[in-house]
């Protein structure tokens, strides 16, 4: 079946560079500058897909984004894009859509006869029931008969790209407008950036034939390429409007290879001064009988394939009109040798149009429409009815039902458009400060007046900001005046179905069933009827719909409103909107500085937030249950060297340094000897335990605070808070030493040999550094600094040095103390030894739990102040059956302690939150049971008792008892060693 | 014996016949926080705007803050001594990573992940920006028309590298 011709001549088509792609695996061919859309109707694929709902045959309607129809699936995984949006090239791949096995020949297609049922709101009447779920039921069936294009589980291998961007000037739209606002604002020197979605920049400018105009775009655009200050991006869609002129823009770039870092598309973030919204209008479809078919396009649309695309019907065309636009259209098909037919829903039509199309031999018939349409799977014959009634064969039926100025943008900030009734059309309702309307979009079609607009925007734009120019001069040339007599309703009923909708299969009948149904307001009608909901967001169906409902409803448009609009304008990829931000980019990785020191040594890794951390070491095992018991053992008998680096580390400078201090932590800094550290407790503000670590006195006026690895930022950020905003009068300064200094543990019975091994020079005896000592030593030029803080209850040290001499003092280290078998151990060894001493960390510092829960109510000063002293005494947070921290032994042997177990004392039933939970969990190597620590209700003051742990999980339940949490070595004679 | 090691040690080079990325090394790092007049008889004259830098005594002197400076000198520099009870300092040469992007295309890659104006009217040699790329803070230091290091805290700076490459890979060879 074939209604389109590609003609001789004529076109902006590149006839000299034949494209070769295939359409649902046939090849097919056509010419660089055609759209996928225009190559198809050249190739007289008129019937190219079938509807969302109904499977009816459907065709190409416009020639722009608006498309509703004509959507296809590109390559293997990007479904839905409209063919009229789509750059012919070589080797592109199209599949057809929600067709099956062709769009020609659809099974399917029998859901067109059950039509009567599928009326508006029949899905949710239909199946709410028998029973209470059934919808549920459903559901995955009737979402795998409808839809359009489906996606795919395959990894996109395009690349997507993002980027920022600032100008004073942004125009949208390079129509006459846009063209004469971007070059008015450019000629003033400001930086200009000037965007526009098609592959060529010109607008409505590109479907005319006149040379003058042509000439007139290429000078401007000429110029405008010679301004360095003047950026413009063709395929480039400005997707939406934010606050601050933020506006978010999709480039589509002509060529990609993902291999060699050519994005296929980028997503830009621009910031522009001031903008001007040349973003045109979009011409509107009349609704009636069958206008659904294939074959039935928009009048500008057949207009623009004819001239840009030199793709005309075979013989005969249609027109039906409510407008004088239609019969640019009419004229040059006329002129191009076919026989055009043209009804007009006007009884009175201008003198100068009927003389012309009398001159050209056109059919005319004033006062008439069209009553229904024939022909299968393409249209063949049209009924018209009115004034007039005919009957005429054609191969296009041409439509125009006015013009919609494109408010989208406009109306992203939130300014409803309002309805012009002379227009018959909504234009935007005002502008936000620094924004501007040029042209169409502001309901002044003409090109003359294009100009014009876009010279007076142009030049208040850039007088924002102090800057004048000079005008853009027009081409000759005289604007006529825009007379539209709406037509919303079929004016004659037909057989078939009227579509008002045609993507999402929305007939005028289903808007009557909304109304009856008490769906009036256009966004209850939207929903309940999915009007407007599709890839196309109703950019042709919105206004018709609008207009019936108040028609409806008897109240004028304008009450009727809009649905709002909301960014984006058109489908974009999700691929875009992430950009780089996949895979391993997804999120940024932090590295200790022994990383690679780590690595060599033979770790595992893990994360731990954005950590890559040594969890543990090939000497002890190949997987992490049996490496940590060996790594344990080993710090435990002997000595092992672990990466701290991670932990936060602070420095605190100042006069009030120490009052500071004193300040934040619950216990008392301000007398701390200088070379002594201190572990310490701070509160949030309400009470509740924020973080703990040792801090070190290096000198009067100046401390080494470290915290947690998980709490460092936090921590930071709290202290520069309170400096900032709080206590002002305090000379205190704060920088972060994370990144700056390293550390590691050297932990184990013989952990001061090894110390003494690795600084020869150094008196690292207990008389010299005693428990929570500080020793600064230089060693090879290096200051590293010998903290004596056990962290596993062992005798241990950590020591600290500028991050970029950690990977050598770590080799050090593993080979002056080899001959005392020092070994590294990872995190998992770190953060069992830690549980059978009873320390608390990350898991039991949640934010929830208070310096009693955790046992640690006896550090808090009585006299002091400090942060969260009065708030962590209301009652209850006091309360003495608060779920507080207890040891647990398991008392099953054969199984084992899992993290997160509930509790439950041994006579509860197993049912609900329990009593508390485990925080924390590990086989220990002293006492050879699984052990734990956990919150308990009442903590302590069971001690002894049996409880079950529950792991519903599982369905596991272990016996064990509560017992303290200090497994080991509770007079520390270990870490006093 | 105790070397020093590079966070980029085992980065992988980027090579480009239009654009160099790598690791300008060989830097010392000094933050001084205190009144300038204080600072600069011994400094040489500091930058009076936040987010500006000066070169004296052939240091690079970079005002952070109404009263905080970063002092970027050779690895070896002294001038802590000199500065030791005028104001309060703090070594920070290791805790940041300084990367160099140089060429034509440099403030193209760098548009790609900073929300920053970088057109060469706007951050103009001699500014910095304390921003942040790849979800880390960074310093930006546009040195000269074309060429930017990029100070990143040495935990984060394989990341920042490796992001910053794979953003140039379009001018990579």
């Amino acid at each position: 079946m074939t209604a389109f011709r590609r003609l001789e001549k004529g076109g902006r088509i590149d006839r000299g560079k034949p494209v070769t792609f295939t359409f649902d695996g046939k090849p097919l061919s056509g010419f660089a500058g055609d759209t996928l859309a225009s190559a198809l109707l050249a190739n007289g694929k008129t019937l190219t897909s079938r509807s969302f709902k109904y499977h009816r045959p459907r065709g190409i309607v416009s020639a722009g984004v608006e498309e509703p129809n004509g959507l296809f699936t590109i390559g293997k995984n990007e479904p839905n894009i409209p063919a009229t949006t789509v750059d012919l090239t070589d080797g592109l791949a199209v599949q057809s859509q929600n067709a099956w096995p062709s769009p020609d020949f659809d099974l399917m297609a029998v859901n067109s006869l059950l039509s009567p049922l599928f009326q508006s709101g029949f899905y949710y009447k239909t199946f709410m029931g028998p029973f209470k779920k059934s919808w549920m039921f459903y559901e995955p069936f009737i979402r795998r008969a409808a839809g359009l294009g489906k996606g795919s589980y395959e990894k996109d291998s395009d690349r997507y790209d993002t980027a920022h961007e600032f100008c004073d000037v942004l125009v949208v739209g390079s129509g006459p407008a846009g063209l004469a606002a971007a070059l008015t604002a450019g000629r003033s020197g400001a930086r200009v950036v000037l965007v526009e979605q098609d592959s060529e920049f010109g607008g409505q400018l590109l479907s005319e034939r006149t040379a003058d105009l042509e000439a007139w775009r290429k000078v401007q655009l000429a110029e405008l390429a010679s301004l360095s200050n003047v950026k413009i991006r063709a395929r480039t869609t400005a997707q939406g409007l934010y606050d601050d002129n933020f506006v978010v823009l999709l480039q589509r770039h002509e060529e990609s290879d993902a291999a060699k870092g050519k994005p296929r598309q980028t997503l830009i973030s621009l910031r522009a001064k001031s903008i001007i919204f040349a973003t045109g209008a979009l011409e509107r479809p009349l609704v009636f009988s069958n206008n659904d078919r294939p074959g039935v396009m928009l009048a500008s649309a057949v207009r623009t394939y004819l001239n840009r695309f030199a793709v005309a019907p075979l013989k005969r065309a249609v027109i039906v009109t409510n407008n004088d636009t239609a019969y640019l259209t009419a004229f040059d098909l006329a002129e191009a040798g076919i026989a055009v037919t043209m009804a007009d829903h006007r009884k009175v039509i201008p003198s100068d149009l009927l003389s012309k199309a009398a001159m050209l031999g056109m059919a005319m018939f004033p006062g008439t429409g069209v009553a229904d349409v024939e022909g299968a799977k393409q249209v063949s014959r049209v009924q018209l009815a009115g004034a007039h009634s005919a009957s005429i064969e054609c191969d296009v039926l041409a439509m125009s039902g006015g013009w919609s100025p494109a408010v989208h943008l406009t109306s992203h900030g939130g300014i409803k458009p309002i309805y012009d009734e002379k227009l018959a059309a909504f234009v935007p309702g005002g502008f936000a400060a620094a924004h501007f309307g040029a042209g169409a979009v502001m309901g002044r079609f003409g090109t003359q007046a294009a100009i014009k607009d876009g010279n007076d925007m142009g030049a208040r734009a850039v007088a924002d900001f102090g800057k004048t120019t000079k005008p853009v001069a027009p081409p000759e040339g005289k604007d006529r005046a825009y007379h539209i007599l709406p037509v919303w309703l079929p004016a004659v009923a037909g057989k078939g179905k009227a579509f008002v909708d045609v993507q999402s299969d929305v007939t005028v009948k289903d808007i009557r069933t909304a109304h009856q149904e008490g769906y009036v307001s256009v966004e209850h009608l939207k929903r309940y009827t999915t009007l407007g909901m599709g890839t196309d967001q109703g950019k042709t169906s919105n206004i018709n719909a609008i207009a019936i409902m108040a028609g409806l409803r008897e109240v004028p448009i304008m009450q009727a409103g809009t649905t709002t609009f909301r960014p984006p304008y058109t489908g974009l990829a999700v691929g875009a909107i992430a950009g780089r931000t996949i895979g391993h980019h997804f999120r940024p990785y932090r590295l200790s500085p022994l990383h690679d020191a780590n690595k060599a040594s033979g770790a595992t890794f893990i994360e731990a937030g954005l950590w890559m951390r040594a969890w543990y070491y090939a000497w002890a095992g190949n997987s992490p249950e049996t490496a940590y018991i060996r790594e344990m053992e080993l710090v435990r008998k002997g000595v092992g060297l672990a990466d701290v680096s991670t932990l936060g580390k602070i420095d605190v400078q100042g006069p009030d340094a120490a009052e500071f201090l004193n300040r934040v932590y619950v216990n008392g800094f301000a007398k701390l000897p200088v070379g002594k550290a201190r572990y310490g407790v701070m509160l949030n503000d309400d009470g509740v335990v924020l973080d703990d670590g040792t801090t070190t006195r290096i000198s009067d006026t100046q401390f080494y605070l470290t915290t947690t690895t998980a709490q460092a930022g936090e921590v930071m950020s709290w202290l520069e808070y309170l400096l900032q905003v709080h206590w002002t009068d305090l000379k205190v300064h704060v920088t972060s030493l994370t990144d700056e200094w390293a550390g590691m543990a050297v932990s184990g019975p013989k952990s001061r040999e090894a110390l003494q091994l690795a600084f020869p020079a150094a008196d690292v005896s207990t008389g010299n550094l005693p428990y929570m000592g500080c020793l600064e030593v230089n060693f090879d030029g290096v200051p590293i600094r010998l903290l004596r803080l056990s962290f596993s209850g062992e005798l241990a040290y950590e020591v600290h040095c500028p991050a970029d001499h950690a990977h050598a003092l770590w080799e050090h280290f593993l080979n002056v103390a080899a001959p005392l078998g020092i070994k590294p151990y990872g995190l998992e060894a770190l953060a069992s030894l830690r549980i059978e001493k009873g320390h608390v960390a990350g898991l039991e510092l949640d934010h929830r739990n208070t310096l009693d829960d955790l046992g640690l109510g006896k550090m808090a000063g009585k006299e002091k102040a400090y942060i969260g002293k009065e708030l962590r005494l209301r009652e209850n947070l006091q309360a003495p059956e608060r779920w507080s921290l207890v040891g647990i032994e398991l008392m099953e042997e054969g199984k084992k302690l899992r993290g997160g177990s509930i509790l439950f004392s041994a006579s509860d039933e197993i049912k609900g939150h329990g009593r508390g939970y485990i925080t924390s969990v590990t086989w220990s190597t002293e006492l050879n049971k699984f052990i734990a620590l956990g919150l308990y209700q009442g903590g302590l003051k069971h001690e002894g008792e049996d409880i079950i742990c529950a792991f519903p999980l599982k369905n596991e339940q272990m016996k064990a008892r509560i017992v303290s949490p200090h497994f080991i070595d509770r007079e520390g004679a270990r870490l006093n060693a | 014996m105790l070397d020093r090691r590079s966070a980029l040690a085992s980065a992988k080079p980027y090579v480009s016949s239009v654009l160099q990325i790598g690791e300008a090394r060989g830097f010392s790092l000094l933050q001084v926080a205190g009144p300038a007049k204080a600072i600069s008889p011994i400094t040489g004259k500091l930058p009076t705007k936040v987010g500006t830098a000066l070169q004296a005594q052939g240091r690079t002197l970079m005002r952070t803050g109404e009263t905080q400076f970063w002092i970027i000198g050779s690895e070896n520099d002294a001038i802590a001594t000199k500065l030791d009870g005028v104001a309060i300092l703090t070594p920070l040469s290791h805790s940041r990573t300084r990367i160099f992007i140089e060429g034509a295309p440099a403030r193209d890659v760098l548009s790609k992940g900073l929300p920053l104006d970088f057109h060469p009217t706007v951050f103009k040699p001699g500014m910095f920006a304390m921003t942040g790329l790849h979800h880390t803070p960074v310093l930006v230091h546009c040195v000269n028309e074309n060429r930017f290091e990029i100070y990143a805290l040495r935990t984060f700076a394989l990341s920042v590298y490796d992001w910053l490459t794979d953003a140039a890979l379009e001018f990579a060879e």
